[in-house]
């Protein structure tokens, strides 16, 4: 028995080893500045542009701060894959480049999707526990988006 | 036998050239209103698959039927058409969410009606109440108001606001 459970120990081990040599490009842009961006785009104070950066910017822009597991297969493949489509469907940095239909559209469900607490992600919060909106920081950003529309 | 043939042939001929030069979106309108249904009658999974038929409808939509002066107008709704589409599509089980978009995407069809007309009888109706007092818009074959947004809970909730 104990040789069985060695050998697939090994095996598990060279399939852990093996798929980390997968490695993706990473979502930086070298500190790039955006005149298209979502916050040069509207004027906001200081605290909310900071929410929607801690908050959302990691998967919705073009550049995420990786924390050290992200880049361990196989949560790299994953994550790269999920900020691939996040950014699909709303990329920050490319908010001056949207129609007025589509930034109108964002605009709500931005609001809709942070009001009910779709969004951030709770699989995300859960190991960044800075970028969790609490009920205050929803309210005063839900309040700000509502004003934009 | 052989000269009915050919003439047959050449009224096919002359339709497929007609479609050509008067673009149509009658496919795209007989598609929303699919969905728009199923969102009445609150199935969420209905709601799904029309937003798939859509998706794929808009993506199908030969770009060089559309006039030229037209072409930009209708890019730009298009698009966003298409992104409503598909997140209905993906959002079964999710019919708050479906509902936002159809919001979304009632305003682009309703456009698109305005921009190239509709040969259908087709009604834009209003909830002054959805998306917390906003409002929103939406897109009828039937005078009779029953709305999308809240289906069963407040069907006749409504009212007509132009005729096309």
């Amino acid at each position: 028995m104990k040789k069985v459970l060695k050998i697939i120990l090994a095996i598990v081990l060279f399939i852990f080893i093996a798929i980390q040599f997968y490695q993706p490009a990473l979502n930086v842009d070298k500190g790039q500045v955006y005149t298209t961006d979502f916050t040069q785009f509207y004027k906001m104070p200081v605290q909310i542009k900071a929410m929607f950066q801690t908050s959302c910017y990691d998967c919705h822009s073009n550049n995420t701060k990786y924390v050290w597991y992200d880049y361990v297969q196989p949560a790299r493949a994953l994550v790269e894959n999920h900020i691939k489509n996040a950014k699909e469907d709303l990329n920050f940095n490319e908010w001056g480049t949207y129609s007025n239909r589509k930034q109108e559209r964002l605009l709500n469900s931005i609001k809709e999707q942070i009001e009910t607490k779709q969004m951030p992600l709770s699989s995300y919060t859960l190991m960044h526990t800075d970028a969790k909106l609490n009920d205050e920081q929803i309210k005063t950003l839900t309040d700000w988006l509502k004003e934009q529309e | 036998m052989a000269s009915i043939d050919t003439t047959a042939k050449k009224i096919e001929q002359q339709e497929v050239k007609e479609v050509a030069q008067n673009f149509s979106i009658a496919p795209i309108v007989k598609d929303y209103l699919a969905l728009k249904n199923a969102l009445v009658s609150d199935n969420d999974k209905a709601a799904a698959n029309a937003g798939k038929q859509l998706y794929t409808t808009l993506k199908n939509v030969d770009m060089k039927a559309i006039p030229a002066n037209k072409h930009k107008q209708y890019m730009e709704i298009a698009e966003d058409a298409q992104e409503n589409a598909e997140h209905i599509g993906d959002n079964a089980g999710k019919i708050a969410h479906q509902r936002e978009h159809l919001a979304s995407l009632s305003k682009d069809v309703s456009d698109l009606i305005a921009l190239f007309g509709t040969t259908q009888k087709l009604y834009q109706d209003y909830c002054p109440m959805y998306n917390d007092g906003k409002g929103a818009v939406w897109i009828s074959e039937a005078k009779a108001i029953k709305n999308p947004y809240y289906g069963s809970q407040m069907l006749t909730c409504g009212s007509v606001k132009k005729e096309f």
